[in-house]
């Protein structure tokens, strides 16, 4: 991979004659260190941690005009997450019958907002860490990409601009071991459905984008939870004597976001507002567990301006709040000011440094904190990342 | 005691106002004569970039959102469905910066970064980029379809020069 990133330039540059296969290859490779005060966030951060790792490749190929092949493995190590685990990030075979038409079935990235699809693509963006109220790292096994069908096209519209849509529906698959706990092992994670969509208005004004997304999906869990958890209920009298070890745990949810991006020139200014509905519902019902909604609101706003060739410095202001805001709720919230510079040596290789005010503790995780609850953790802290990408 | 009259003009009110109005009459006349001058001569500017295409396309206009479109893969077919091959020129070259910001109305840079966006999430890979005006001129003449631009001045062999209309 670095014999190929650091090739003389050429390397990127398809000639007449040097791709005779029309295969295409690309790669990156991603190390970044990650520093913290009082808490631990992503992983064990507070004493520093270079568990901050990602590399993909991809290979493409198109077969005749309309029909086109691809995949991308990847590997990541983030804090507890991946433990370098090779997986398809994506594959599909794409047939274009029309720009306004193509359809594509595999494994592709979910259009969920802006920029849900580079969530893992360092050399695609500004910051290290995309807005988290909206592109949450946590959530990459919902978000990121589906096994199923899309529906795409690009329709130019004179001189009212483009409208570019996708529209896609198939299923998700979620490790086990996510929404497994010390008193339930995961039997089974169920997708009935997922489907959703994007569409974008190419307005006008050059590098005016404005757009909304949408995407419903269902998670049935099935859980054995331990004989001890059972007995403690039963003791307690919350549940009958004939209480068994299985229950279903079913997760309805309604995602959305409206996305406004200026992109021209040298500038990158984007919003987006986005709204979680979650329904919970465990069966056999336990009553110390009663059915709930739950709406978390999730914004932000960011810029960034490429100041010369090698330095692009920017800013995020963003902001997740699950449920209603009230005192001693520092669990529900989350605010993240981010400020941060990426900076390009070559043209395959950028190193990026990178700071974070938060104030909120909804981000973090018990389990990276001795287990301390989320709500009497420090309400302030800060987190600072440093990370280099290679790629081709 | 009278001033000197030179004296008076370069104090007055009167007399900078008029220094003004002939240095303002003198700029806009050589502006004017910037502009007429080449072609009074028969000698217009050259363009920065020309866009060529395939020599058996009936095409002779073509506007800039169709051509920033097509060299973005937005777009993947020509009017009569025939494939668009386009070509890019090199990142460093002066053409390629001139194209970048008045037809892509991006940097370099931006672009670039688009395209890691479509790579890496399987939605595309860019045009080659091919090393020089000639170099695409060879591509744009051997490849049915073919759309590319070169620099205002570099001959374009048997390719067709779209004009192209913003």
């Amino acid at each position: 991979v670095f014999c190929l990133v650091f090739a003389p330039a050429r390397a990127d540059a398809a000639d007449e004659g040097s791709n005779p296969l029309g295969v295409e290859v690309h790669g990156f490779v991603s190390q970044g260190f990650m520093l913290s005060s009082r808490v631990n966030y992503l992983t064990h951060s507070r004493r520093g941690n270079f568990e901050f790792t990602e590399v993909g490749l991809n290979v493409t190929k198109s077969i005749g005009d309309r029909l086109s092949v691809g995949m991308q493995l990847f590997a990541r190590d983030l804090g507890t997450i991946g433990n370098y685990r090779p997986q398809f990030d994506w594959f599909y075979l794409d047939y274009r019958f029309k720009d306004w038409l193509g359809l594509r079935a595999g494994r592709t990235k979910l259009p969920f907002g802006l920029y849900n699809e580079q969530s893992d693509i360092d050399s695609a963006r500004v910051p290290i860490l995309l807005p988290q109220s909206v592109y949450s790292i946590t959530s990459r096994d919902f978000l990121l990409a589906q096994t199923g069908f899309e529906l795409y096209g690009y329709v130019p519209l004179g001189p009212v601009g483009a409208f570019d849509y996708r529209l896609y529906g198939g299923t998700i698959f979620i490790e086990s071991t996510t929404f497994a706990s010390p008193d339930a092992h995961v039997n089974d994670i169920d997708v009935p459905y997922l489907a959703g969509g994007r569409a974008l208005w190419r307005t006008p004004l050059d590098g005016l984008t404005v757009g909304g997304s949408l995407q419903l999906l269902k998670l049935d869990i099935d859980y054995t939870v331990s004989d001890a958890f059972v007995e403690g209920l039963k003791a307690r009298e919350i549940v009958g004597p004939d209480f068994g070890n299985r229950l279903t745990y079913k997760i309805p949810a309604v995602l959305w976001v409206g996305s406004l991006e200026y992109a021209a020139h040298d500038v990158t200014l984007a919003a987006e507002y986005s709204r979680w509905r979650t329904e919970s519902r465990i069966r056999p019902v336990i009553p110390i567990y009663p059915d709930s909604d739950q709406t978390a609101t999730r914004w932000y706003v960011m810029g960034s301006y490429r100041a010369a060739t090698w330095v692009s410095p920017g800013a995020y202001y963003a902001v997740w709040q699950n449920g209603v805001a009230g005192p001693n709720t520092r669990n529900k919230y989350q605010q993240d000011l981010a400020v941060t510079a990426r900076f390009d040596v070559t043209p395959n290789w950028l190193w990026k440094l990178e700071g974070h005010y938060m104030r909120g503790t909804a981000a973090l995780r018990s389990a990276l904190n001795a287990n301390t609850s989320t709500a009497t953790l420090p309400r302030e802290w800060t987190v600072l990342m440093v990370k280099t990408t290679a790629y081709f | 005691m009278r001033e000197a009259p030179f004296t008076s003009l370069s104090r007055g009110g009167e007399g900078r106002s008029t220094r003004l109005a002939r240095a303002a009459l003198m700029l806009v006349s050589g502006l004017v004569l910037l502009v007429i001058s080449p072609m009074a001569f028969g000698e217009a500017p050259p363009p920065d970039y020309r866009v060529i295409v395939h020599p058996g396309r009936p095409d002779t206009r073509v506007s800039r959102e169709f051509v920033a479109n097509a060299l973005l893969k937005n777009i993947t077919r020509w009017s009569n469905d025939e494939a668009i091959r386009p070509a890019d020129q090199r990142v460093d070259s002066a053409v390629r910066r001139t194209f970048s910001e008045r037809v892509l109305k991006r940097s370099v840079q931006a672009v670039k970064t688009y395209w890691q966006q479509r790579i890496f999430s399987g939605r595309g890979v860019p045009p080659p980029e091919l090393e020089s005006d000639e170099a695409i001129v060879r591509y744009v003449e051997n490849n049915p379809g073919a759309l590319g631009y070169i620099s205002g001045t570099a001959a374009a062999g048997k390719t067709k020069v779209l004009a192209v209309t913003h």
